[in-house]
C-alpha cells in the first residue's frame, strides 16, 4: 500500500498535461455549445479529433482507435487531469464511451471502421436505444420488434429517454428479433441511422426544464440492412451488458469528480458566508463532514478497484461505486439546499461556474442540482437495482 | 496510488486470523462477559507471538512494524472481539510516550512493553468525550524533587488495572504528560456495556510522583494531538473488525434462515439492508487504512484521515448493531447467540475517542480552513 502513483505513470501524466496545454482550443473559439449529448460545436469536433490522432482519446486503445495501450492507472491519471482542467472527454459521451465501445468490443472490422472511428473521430454523433415506456430496471424485457426480411431487418416499437437522439446521427439500438425464448436471449443489437425512413425523434424536457436532451424515438417499419447487426443475433444481451460495463474501472472517477466539484464550490460558498451562518451551524457541518467522507472513500474504494484488476483480480464493486457515487451527489446537494436556505430560491448560476470545455449541464443552480442528481440514482440501473445487485452478486443471496 | 494490501500484508492477515480464530474464539469473549476470565492467558499468548512489540520501534526492541500492518491486527481482533490490553498499551499508552518522551527516555520506557512485562494507558479526557488536549484542566505542581497531581481523568481504558498510566496535565501553562504508577491512581471502574473493553475514571488528587516520570520538554499538545491520531484510527480499525464480524454473522444467517418457504435473503426488504451495511463497512475500511498509511508514511493528511476513519466506523457500527439485531430476529436477542459479543464490541467503538458527529464536525472545519487558505 502506498499514497503516490509511480514515475512512469506520473511521466505519462506530465506528457498528456503538456499536451493539453498545447492543444486546448481557446476560450475565446468557444462561444458555440453544444445544444445535446448528441451535437457537438465545429471548435469540439476538432479537438476531439485531435485527441484521437494524438492516441489521447481513450488512452488505454490501440493508437489506430485513438489511444496509446495505456495501463490502467494511466488512464486513471488521463481521467484525473481531464477532471483536474474541467475538460470532457467528449460532447456526445455515450457516442464515445458506449455505442463506438461497443463497435469495438463486439462489432467486425468493417463495422469498427465504418461506425465507430467516426463516432470517435467526432464526425458523425451517436446515441443509444435501451429503455422503452415498458422497459426500464426491467431492461431485457423490451419490445422493439426487428424481423428480418431478406437482406434487411423490419423494425417497430419505441424506445424513450434516448439522449441526445435528436441531434445524432446513429443509434445504437437494442430489439427484440426472438419472442419466442427467454427474455434475455432474444434480443439483438442493431446500428440505425436516424435518417431512414419511418424513424422519428420527439424531444423531451426534463425536470429542469433546460433545452431538451430526452427524446422519445418511433420505429415505423425502419428497414435496418442486416450488416448492421452489431455482434451475433439473439445475442444482444451480452453486448447491452457489455456496453453498460464498458470503461467501468474507470467511471468511478466521473462520479468522484462530479462530487469534488460540489463539494469544492460548497466550501466556497460557506466560507462566503452562505446560508447565513451555515458555516458554524453543526448540523451544517456533521453533514458537510459526512460528504467529505463520502468524497474519499469513493476515490479511496476507486484506487482499490483500479489496484485489484491491475493484479487481474476478479472486481465486484461497480454497483457499489454507482450507489455510494449517485447518492453522495444527491446527500450533498440536499445538504446544501437546506444550508442555503431562501438563498436557494433563486435559481441563477453564478458567474464562471462553467468551464467552456465541459457541457453546460454541470453549471446548475443548487436546486437544479438537486433534481439533476436523481439522473444518477434512477439511470444506469436505480439505487434499488443496485442494491439487489449487490446482495445477490457480491453477497451470495438468492435471487427473489 | 497502489490502495491495496500487499501480498505480505494478506499474508499477515491470514495468519493473525488464524492465531485469533483459535486463541480468541467467541467462548473467550464469552468467559468473559459472564465474568468467569480475566482473559489473562490470552494476553499472555499474544506476549509470547511478540505482538505487543509488532509496531513498535526496534530502539525499543520492538519489530517495527508500520501501522498498515498495526491496522489488520487491530481489525482482526475487533472481528474477534478479544479481551485485553492490547488497545490500551499498544494503540494509545505506547504512541503518547513515542510522542511525548525524548528518544533516550521513550526506548527505555517502551522497552518493558515490547517485552510485554508492562502494559499502559493514558488518561486524557475529563469528561467532555471528546479527548481534546485543548479541554485538558487536571494540573501538576512541583514540590521539591516530585510533582504533585489535581484533578480527576474520565473513560481510561483499563484504568484500574494497567501498569503505567501516561497523565496529560497542566504544569505552569504548559501541556505535560506524566508517567503515573497504577498503584498510585485510585481508579473506580463501572459495569462495562463490553466487558472486554473496560473504562474507569481515575481521581490524581495529590498523587505524588518523582519529577523524572515527566515526559520530554516543553508543551506536549502536538504529541499528544499525534498520538491520539493514532489511539482513534486503533478505535476505528477495531470497530471496523466487530462490524464485519456483526455482518458476516447477518449475511450467512439471511442465506439460511428460512421463512414462507424461502430463505429471508431473498426478500428485497433484507436485501437492501445487506447491502447498505456492506456499502458502509467497505467505506469505512478503506478511510481507515487511509489513516493507517497516512500514519505510516507521516503524511499531513493524518489530522483529517484519522477524524474520517474514526466516524467512518462509527457510521458503520451505527448500520450493522441496528440493522444487524434487526435481522437477526429474536435469536439474536438472546445472551445464548454470540451476536450481542460483537454488537457491544462496535457500540463501545463509537462511544469512545469522540463521536462520528464530533469527527465529521472536526473534518467539515478542516476543509473549510483549508478551502479559505
Amino acid at each position: 500500500m502506498r499514497l503516490t502513483y509511480t514515475s512512469e505513470v506520473e511521466a505519462f501524466r506530465a506528457e498528456f498535461s503538456a499536451w493539453l496545454d498545447a492543444n486546448l482550443p481557446d476560450p475565446a473559439s468557444t462561444t458555440v455549445r453544444p445544444r445535446s449529448s448528441g451535437d457537438i460545436p465545429a471548435w469540439a469536433r476538432e479537438f476531439q479529433r485531435r485527441m484521437f490522432d494524438d492516441g489521447w482519446l481513450v488512452p488505454g486503445y490501440p493508437p489506430e482507435f485513438g489511444g496509446r495501450n495505456a495501463s490502467l492507472y494511466e488512464q486513471a491519471v488521463y481521467w484525473e487531469e481531464l477532471g483536474r482542467r474541467r475538460v470532457t472527454q467528449s460532447f456526445n459521451p455515450q457516442g464515445l464511451g458506449i455505442v463506438s465501445a461497443s463497435i469495438i468490443t463486439f462489432g467486425t472490422e468493417e463495422q469498427k471502421h465504418r461506425w465507430a472511428v467516426p463516432i470517435m473521430r467526432a464526425e458523425r454523433t451517436a446515441a443509444l436505444g435501451m429503455s422503452e415506456p415498458g422497459a426500464g430496471s426491467d431492461l431485457a424485457g423490451l419490445s422493439t420488434r426487428a424481423v428480418p426480411d431478406g437482406d434487411r431487418f423490419i423494425v417497430n416499437g419505441q424506445k424513450v429517454w434516448t439522449s441526445g437522439a435528436h441531434h445524432a446521427d446513429v443509434l445504437l439500438a437494442f430489439v427484440r428479433t426472438d419472442p419466442d425464448v427467454p427474455k434475455h436471449k432474444g434480443i439483438s443489437a442493431l446500428i440505425i441511422e436516424t435518417d431512414t425512413p419511418g424513424l422519428e425523434r420527439r424531444p423531451f424536457q426534463d425536470i429542469t426544464a433546460r433545452q431538451p436532451d430526452f427524446n422519445e424515438v418511433f420505429f415505423d417499419d425502419v428497414e435496418v440492412p442486416v450488416e448492421n447487426l452489431v455482434g451475433e443475433l439473439n445475442d444482444g444481451w451480452r453486448v447491452c451488458t457489455g456496453s453498460l460495463a464498458h470503461e467501468r474501472e474507470m467511471l468511478w472517477i466521473l462520479w468522484s469528480q462530479g462530487l469534488d466539484q460540489m463539494l469544492d464550490a460548497m466550501l466556497s460558498q460557506l466560507n462566503d458566508g452562505a446560508g447565513a451562518g451555515a458555516a458554524d451551524d453543526p448540523v451544517v457541518l456533521d453533514g458537510l463532514g459526512s460528504s467529505i467522507m463520502d468524497s474519499w472513500s469513493l476515490r479511496l474504494l476507486g484506487q482499490r478497484q483500479l489496484a485489484r484488476s491491475q493484479r487481474g483480480l476478479h472486481v465486484a464493486d461497480q454497483s457499489l461505486l454507482k450507489l455510494l457515487g449517485s447518492e453522495a451527489q444527491q446527500k450533498l446537494a440536499l445538504l446544501m439546499l437546506e444550508s442555503l436556505g431562501p438563498a436557494a430560491l433563486d435559481r441563477t448560476v453564478p458567474e464562471g461556474a462553467q468551464s467552456p470545455y465541459e457541457s453546460d449541464r454541470s453549471a446548475l443552480s443548487w436546486a437544479d442540482r438537486y433534481w439533476f442528481t436523481f439522473a444518477g440514482t434512477i439511470s444506469g440501473g436505480t439505487s434499488e437495482i443496485h442494491r439487489n445487485i449487490i446482495a445477490e452478486r457480491v453477497l451470495g443471496q438468492p435471487r427473489g | 496510488m497502489e490502495f491495496e494490501l500487499t501480498d505480505d500484508q494478506l499474508e499477515l492477515q491470514r495468519a493473525v486470523r488464524d492465531v485469533l480464530d483459535a486463541e480468541a474464539p467467541p467462548e473467550l469473549a464469552r468467559a468473559v462477559a459472564d465474568g468467569q476470565s480475566d482473559a489473562a492467558g490470552f494476553w499472555q499468548t499474544l506476549v509470547d507471538l511478540e505482538w505487543p512489540a509488532m509496531a513498535l520501534p526496534e530502539s525499543a526492541g520492538g519489530l517495527g512494524y508500520g501501522w498498515v500492518e498495526l491496522a489488520i491486527v487491530l481489525e482482526e481482533l475487533g472481528r474477534h472481539a478479544a479481551p485485553g490490553p492490547f488497545m490500551s498499551t499498544v494503540t494509545q499508552f505506547a504512541p503518547l510516550i513515542a510522542e511525548a518522551a525524548g528518544p533516550g527516555q521513550a526506548a527505555e520506557l517502551l522497552a518493558p512493553v515490547a517485552a510485554g512485562r508492562t502494559t499502559g494507558t493514558i488518561a486524557v479526557d475529563e469528561g467532555a468525550g471528546t479527548w481534546d488536549p485543548a479541554e485538558v484542566s487536571a494540573t501538576g505542581r512541583r514540590s521539591g524533587d516530585d510533582l504533585v497531581l489535581e484533578g480527576t481523568k474520565h473513560y481510561v481504558l483499563d484504568g484500574a488495572t494497567a501498569d503505567e498510566t501516561a497523565v496529560a496535565v497542566r504544569i505552569e501553562g504548559e501541556l505535560r504528560v506524566v508517567l503515573v504508577p497504577g498503584s498510585s491512581v485510585q481508579a473506580v471502574a463501572g459495569i462495562p456495556v463490553d466487558p472486554g473493553v473496560r473504562h474507569a475514571t481515575i481521581t490524581l488528587d495529590g498523587v505524588r510522583v518523582p519529577a523524572v516520570r515527566l515526559l520530554g520538554e516543553g508543551d506536549a499538545s502536538d504529541a499528544l494531538r499525534r498520538a491520539l491520531e493514532e489511539s482513534v484510527t486503533a478505535v476505528a480499525a477495531v470497530t471496523l473488525g466487530a462490524c464485519q464480524r456483526i455482518f458476516d454473522i447477518i449475511n450467512a444467517y439471511a442465506k439460511e434462515r428460512i421463512q414462507f418457504g424461502v430463505p429471508i435473503g431473498s426478500f428485497q426488504a433484507v436485501k437492501h439492508k445487506l447491502a447498505n451495511m456492506y456499502r458502509d463497512i467497505e467505506r469505512a475500511r478503506v478511510l481507515v487504512y487511509y489513516s493507517a498509511l497516512t500514519l505510516a508514511e507521516d503524511h499531513p493528511d493524518r489530522t483529517p484521515a484519522a477524524s474520517m476513519a474514526k466516524a467512518a466506523a462509527g457510521e458503520a457500527q451505527r448500520r450493522c448493531v441496528q440493522d444487524g439485531l434487526q435481522l437477526a430476529g429474536g435469536i439474536g436477542y438472546t445472551w445464548e447467540h454470540d451476536l450481542h459479543l460483537f454488537l457491544r464490541r462496535a457500540k463501545v467503538g463509537e462511544l469512545h475517542f469522540g463521536s462520528a458527529s464530533h469527527h465529521r464536525r472536526k473534518v467539515a472545519r478542516l476543509a473549510l480552513q483549508s478551502s479559505a487558505a
